[in-house]
């Protein structure tokens, strides 16, 4: 198995167009879409990640990234689908009630999926009915929740404290710009990212244990 | 344009925290005042008396031209929030939203004008306007405003994108709407108008593209703020200047070029180092870290008064004209009503 530079290098610099043709190039030569997925694609977006750690990429480089990578991987899907290829675990996203902000939960919801993990975007503005709703019939390992501010922060706890009495075992990780780790604690939440890269750590070091 | 006001208020002035959302949702029915010019005039001219400054500073309200812009396309009220262009507005759209702009404006938007006009009429207070800015209402127009910005900072324009494409026309009809709150600001008697422009930040624009030489930043964001500036000169009236994003060095510099009498910057900045970057004219304001005032784990009283003290200091040393006051406007936030006051209070009286 080997990393295709050309396909790497394009998501990196956000070329949908040419990433496209170097997964369609890359099928056609009789690759696997795992091979291409996870040799060449998902490295490269973590990279982009790390930068953005390392404070060398920005937001709009990660968009433009998982914009290009989704790219390819759409033209991946119908053979991974075809190949039985399962994703990596289920995860729902939502920006919580009354809050309208979405850029935070895009770009952790496209980091997470561009990483092989089905990604179900509750959107803004999201009940805790709703939250519910689909952890109950969507199966899902990992629930997600953005609050951009102060005054709707607090309805996180809403949702922690309403599936929690539940009884429902997935874990709820918060995000979003006055959340903090000390505000996860308070809140009974199960983890808590300061930025879309380790949110995405989060997610694989939750499924990586329950495997 | 003079900024003897605003130079003469940095001289004597202590803190000047802007807490009228705070004072709102002491009434009974916060809704039906923000309906009512009258009504939400007495809450500003309750909020200065309050925090013991001059300056009567509106609600912060960045929904407002929106809301007008939306529902002159007939969006129905509850869509309005989330609602976004999904295409490139249509030639028909685009007109129904000019030729509404020239007659009535919005409820909600109007008494807000009201709320100017009251406290330009009853009271020796200086009015002050708000309206959000021309780039930062085209992001809430738009699904995803942040990828168009970097393809045409890769050099693509609307002819090769669609995406660039919508977001240029959108800006365009945010400025008009915008222009259109701004004139009704004016004639209502505003004597400064806060221009809020919080997403022209590192986050709508890469650092990374802006020092590679992409001019996406003074296309996108700058270019409709100077001509709001002129306006502003024209009339008399003071610009005062937001952005609370997170920001590099030059956007601080393009937005001291606006002419502004004050600029407003979030808590990521260190004020000291910005006044290094800005004309000695303008009045820095802020930075106190408001969006974390409701909570007493994450600063409590105590440590608002020490970092009061100290940014007081420091600017003082530094020479710069300067007003302390908090990163944002402070808003109420349910349960946390004590802790916010007290913050509040905290700014005044150091």
């Amino acid at each position: 198995m080997a990393q295709i530079e050309e396909l790497y290098n394009a998501i990196l610099k956000g070329n949908r167009k040419i990433v496209q043709e170097q997964v369609q190039a890359a099928v056609a030569g009789g690759m696997s879409p795992q091979e291409i997925l996870f040799e060449s694609m998902v490295p490269a977006i973590r990279e982009i990640g790390d930068r953005f750690s390392r404070g060398q990429a920005f937001v709009p480089e990660m968009l433009i990234g998982a914009r290009a990578m989704q790219a390819g991987v759409q033209i991946l899907q119908p053979l991974m689908d075809k190949a039985g290829m399962k994703s990596l675990g289920k995860v729902a996203i939502g920006t919580v009630k009354g809050d309208l902000h979405d850029i935070g939960k895009n770009l952790v919801a496209m980091m997470v999926k561009s990483a092989g993990y089905e990604v179900i975007d509750l959107g803004v503005d999201v009940p805790v009915e709703k939250f519910e709703d689909c952890v109950k019939n969507s199966n899902v390992d990992v629930l997600m929740l953005s609050a951009l501010l102060t005054t709707t922060m607090p309805y996180m706890k809403t949702v922690v404290d309403h599936l929690k009495g539940q009884g429902l075992k997935c874990r709820i990780l918060i995000g979003g710009a006055p959340v903090t780790q000390a505000y996860c604690n308070q809140i009974g939440a199960d983890g808590y990212s300061p930025d879309a890269n380790q949110a995405l750590g989060l997610v694989e070091g939750f499924f990586q244990k329950a495997s | 344009m003079d900024n003897a006001f605003y130079l003469d208020l940095a001289g004597k002035h202590g803190g000047m925290p802007v807490g009228t959302d705070l004072v709102l949702h002491e009434q009974p029915d916060p809704q039906a005042v923000k309906m009512d010019g009258g009504r939400l005039g007495a809450v500003i001219v309750e909020a200065a008396s309050r925090y013991r400054t001059p300056v009567a500073m509106p609600l912060m309200d960045l929904m407002l031209e929106k809301r007008h812009m939306l529902r002159l396309l007939g969006i129905p009220e509850d869509q309005i929030p989330t609602w976004h262009f999904p295409d490139v507005p249509t030639a028909g759209a685009r007109a129904r939203i000019r030729e509404g702009l020239t007659a009535a404006l919005d409820p909600q938007l109007q008494a807000h004008v009201d709320s100017i006009s009251h406290v330009a009429r009853t009271t020796s207070l200086h009015a002050v306007g708000m309206s959000i800015g021309p780039f930062s209402l085209a992001t809430k127009l738009l699904g995803d405003p942040i990828t168009p910005v970097y393809l045409s900072g890769m050099g693509m324009t609307a002819n090769d994108e669609p995406d660039v494409a919508r977001l240029d026309a959108v800006l365009e009809l945010a400025f008009q709407t915008v222009m259109r709150s701004l004139e009704a600001q004016i004639a209502a008697g505003a004597q400064s108008i806060f221009i809020a422009e919080p997403a022209g930040n590192k986050v709508f624009f890469s650092p990374n593209q802006l020092e590679a030489g992409a001019d996406i930043f003074e296309r996108y964001v700058i270019q409709w703020n100077r001509r709001i500036a002129e306006r502003l000169r024209a009339a008399g009236v003071h610009l005062l200047f937001h952005c609370c994003g997170e920001l590099v060095d030059p956007m601080v510099q393009a937005y001291g070029r606006l002419g502004a009498s004050l600029i407003s910057l979030g808590s990521s900045r260190d004020l000291v180092h910005d006044a290094g970057l800005l004309p000695e004219n303008i009045v820095l304001y802020g930075n106190l870290p408001s969006k974390k005032f409701y909570s007493d784990e994450l600063i409590s009283a105590d440590e608002v008064r020490l970092q009061s003290a100290g940014l007081r200091s420091r600017m003082r040393a530094c020479g710069h004209p300067f007003i302390l006051g908090t990163e944002c406007d402070v808003l109420s936030v349910p349960g946390c009503e004590a802790q916010l006051k007290a913050k509040l209070e905290a700014i005044v009286n150091t």
